[in-house]
């Protein structure tokens, strides 16, 4: 009949969709008369589980998969991208940081740099070469990385050309030099280095937007509940089997059963160890590798306006003014020094932390020294002990390289044992689910085979 | 089987517990970010001077009949306090080239400047070498002399009313003139060519108040730079036509770039240097005008500004020293 009235409906070009409703709805009454036949018996009532039990595999299986996936990607792109971008970043920012507290220095040693310092200045520059090229290739458009990338991309040849230009009126004896080289760090500071840090904070943030959702409780309360849910479902359809026979054991749905609680077991504490392993990442590396390049950017920093005070004297006041508040920033209660003897204790590293506090002690003392001794107009003999602030401050900056070395490795560890925890889950979890439907289905047909 | 039910949710409550320390490393990241935001310092502002006026700006107090004899200052005077400490404090301006300036070469400040505080250490200990020089900032001259942290600020530091309110002043050490230099292939012949281009001058100096009282037909656009020094960069890059500043500091970027800048025009207005010293002090400014008219009766300014200045411009006569007490 609804044939030829569709018929006349398409002919009149009317709409169609009061016929689908229609015939959906046709169809869904046939569906139930079909599912009410079915009830009606035992071996119907068996049939209908078995479909219930496909439905149910598959649906409970593709949302275990789900769980499963979501922390493993999570920690796999931590491991292989987005902490290692967060170390270019890292890189990017310490070494043109690193670049201008040496270039800085170097002008202060009698008007001619010395090797160690032009080499140094020249590594500095290579890296964040190296570290942009990089970005650039992999960081993506995240967060306006583009812009800070095409930043520093176009402003660190006119840094380069800066310094240059310092140098050789430095070499001249000419002042005109030390303005050349304050405009340069005017531009790092100004420029170069808000990129960098905007870079930081897109990388840091990336990773650890991966670490939330690797850790995410959801992922675990999801999988265990799927597996709950699979597990209720063989057990109602083996308690069920068992009332209408005389047979208490169905092999192959016991088999079934035992293969989804062993693979809900593994899958569980494979999470929990994965997430666990994931968190001593964050906590024992990144943390720490975070917590040391800021430190690392920072003294870099100080250096630099301690350098440039003596450089620009009589005519610089900005350059102390930073000095004391990039040295509050590192000192004060809760401030970075502390994060670090923090993160120390957590990370069984007190030794070199205790090492850094001692070396920065001995870099402010010396500062002091020195800071005196220029304001009481002894500007010659303060530029005298400028070299060993300089040796100090880049000995604590080796050393905390060091120290980041140090959690970069305890952060590959962690992510290795995460994405390890893993392995094999996510061929295990669909074959088992598969494994276990076939072998209901088998144990179901055992028994309506009984009514034929 | 409803045991290994339960341990799945009790492992599942473990994990809720584990994953609710994730605070402490969300603390280190802002710590860490925020610490590494810190935004660069900057300059304060100085406040500009307030307008006063005076008669005979460049008059000094009159120095003794007879200077005392060097290590045998007068008991009870200044002087004599600055012969007990052993060497003279006295606030200089190492930016300004051959002027008073940090020697990349030797880690000294020299200059003509310089050279006449050490003909003052000459005067007290008879040793040019009893010195001790604090570079000072623009904002800190006066209070420093005021408070009595230099003994003497020698910092190219002009004479005018307002100030004269504040410290003393010796006599006119140099008679600067506010001059304009430009780019030696400039076709400009002086400030009034320059009408509505970019010309240089240190930040709430005297040129750029003469620049904005300038009719607005020949008026420059002025560019304060922080520091003088930073008007050669500009000239140098081409981002001004000119700068317009005291004749001693523009003979310095002279001498730093021969080739690449020219002098054009005539003297813009008149700037006399003085040194400062506190007014507490009156008996030590008589002594320094003493030295200074010494200095200019036996020829050592002539030669200070020959060896110091001589290179690059045209040398001028001792300024004449006028008194008024």
């Amino acid at each position: 009949m609804w044939v030829d009235e569709d018929l006349t409906l398409e002919g009149l070009g009317t709409a169609v969709a009061p016929t689908r409703t229609r015939r959906r709805g046709a169809g869904a009454g046939a569906a139930a008369a079909w599912v009410r036949d079915r009830l009606a018996t035992t071996p119907g009532r068996l049939v209908l589980l078995e479909i219930l039990v496909v439905l149910g595999g598959v649906f409970v299986g593709a949302i275990a998969i789900g769980a499963e996936q979501s922390p493993e990607r999570a920690a796999k792109s931590a491991r292989s991208q987005t902490e290692p971008l967060l170390v270019q970043a890292k890189n990017l920012y310490t070494s043109l940081s690193d670049a201008n507290a040496t270039v800085a220095a170097g002008m202060l040693s009698g008007g001619v740099e010395t090797a160690q310092k032009r080499n140094r200045y020249l590594n500095d520059l290579a890296t964040a070469s190296g570290a942009l090229s990089t970005l650039t290739r992999e960081a993506g458009t995240a967060g306006n990385a583009p812009a800070a990338l095409g930043t520093i991309a176009d402003e660190l040849p006119m840094y380069s050309g800066l310094i240059e230009t310092a140098r050789a009126n430095n070499r001249l004896g000419y002042p005109v030099g030390a303005a050349y080289l304050r405009q340069a760090a005017l531009l790092m500071t100004s420029r170069l280095l808000p990129a960098a840090d905007r870079l930081y904070t897109i990388e840091s943030e990336r990773l650890d937007s991966d670490y939330r959702t690797g850790t995410a409780t959801s992922a675990l309360v999801t999988f265990a509940a799927a597996s709950a849910v699979e597990l209720i479902l063989l057990l109602l359809v083996q308690l069920y089997v068992t009332r209408i026979s005389r047979r208490i054991l169905n092999v192959p749905m016991v088999v079934a059963t035992v293969a989804v609680a062993g693979a809900s077991v593994w899958g569980i504490v494979g999470l929990l160890s994965a997430q666990n392993s994931l968190q001593t990442a964050q906590r024992n590396g990144s943390d720490p590798v975070e917590a040391l390049s800021a430190a690392t950017v920072l003294v870099s920093r100080a250096q630099g306006d301690l350098s440039l005070t003596l450089v620009n004297r009589g005519t610089d006041v900005i350059d102390p003014l930073d000095f004391a508040r990039v040295r509050g920033v590192l000192e004060r209660p809760g401030g970075l020094i502390a994060e670090i003897s923090v993160l120390a204790r957590r990370t069984g590293t007190t030794v070199a932390a205790q090492r850094f506090d001692a070396g920065y002690a001995a870099y402010q003392a010396k500062a002091h020294q020195l800071t005196t001794r220029e304001s009481n107009g002894r500007l010659k003999a303060a530029i005298a002990i400028a070299p060993q602030a300089s040796a100090i401050s880049e000995r604590l900056s080796r050393e905390l390289g060091q120290q980041i070395d140090a959690a970069q490795g305890r952060f590959t560890r962690a992510a290795r044992d995460a994405t390890s925890s893993l392995a094999g889950l996510e061929f295990a979890i669909p074959l088992i689910t598969v494994l276990a439907t076939v072998l209901t289905l088998i144990g179901l047909r055992q028994r309506i085979n009984e009514y034929r | 089987m409803r045991h290994p039910l339960r341990h799945l949710l009790g492992l599942a409550l473990v994990a809720v517990a584990l994953c609710g320390c994730g605070s402490t490393s969300d603390h280190a990241l802002q710590l860490t970010l925020s610490a590494l935001a810190t935004p660069v310092a900057k300059a304060p502002s100085s406040p500009s001077e307030p307008t006063v006026k005076c008669n005979n700006l460049k008059a000094s107090l009159r120095p003794p009949a007879i200077l005392p004899a060097p290590n045998h200052m007068p008991a009870g005077s200044f002087m004599a306090k600055i012969q007990k400490q052993g060497y003279i404090v006295a606030g200089v301006d190492p930016g300004l080239y051959k002027f008073a300036y940090l020697n990349p070469a030797t880690g000294n400040i020299e200059g003509f400047e310089i050279g006449l505080v050490r003909e003052l250490a000459k005067a007290i200990f008879n040793n040019p070498n009893a010195i001790r020089l604090v570079a000072l900032t623009v904002p800190e001259r006066l209070p420093f002399v005021q408070q009595n942290k230099v003994d003497i600020d020698v910092d190219a530091i002009t004479i005018n009313c307002y100030r004269r309110t504040q410290v003393d002043f010796s006599t006119v050490y140099y008679d600067a003139q506010q001059r304009l230099l430009v780019r030696a292939g400039s076709s400009v012949t002086s400030i009034g060519g320059l009408a509505h281009k970019r010309v240089c001058a240190t930040a709430g100096s005297q040129p750029i108040q003469v620049m904005d009282a300038m009719p607005e037909s020949d008026r420059p656009d002025p560019v304060p730079m922080p520091q003088a020094i930073d008007c050669l960069v500009a000239l140098q890059q081409g981002t001004v036509a000119g700068i317009s500043t005291d004749s001693s500091i523009l003979l310095g970027f002279k001498a730093q770039d021969p080739n690449g800048t020219k002098f054009v025009g005539p003297s813009i207005g008149d700037v006399p240097y003085g040194m400062a010293i506190s007014k507490a002090h009156p008996d030590f400014v008589r002594f320094v005008n003493g030295v200074l008219a010494e200095l200019e009766r036996d020829g050592t300014w002539e030669r200070l500004q020959a060896y110091w200045l001589g290179h690059f411009g045209p040398l001028q006569a001792p300024p004449a020293a006028q008194y008024d007490g």
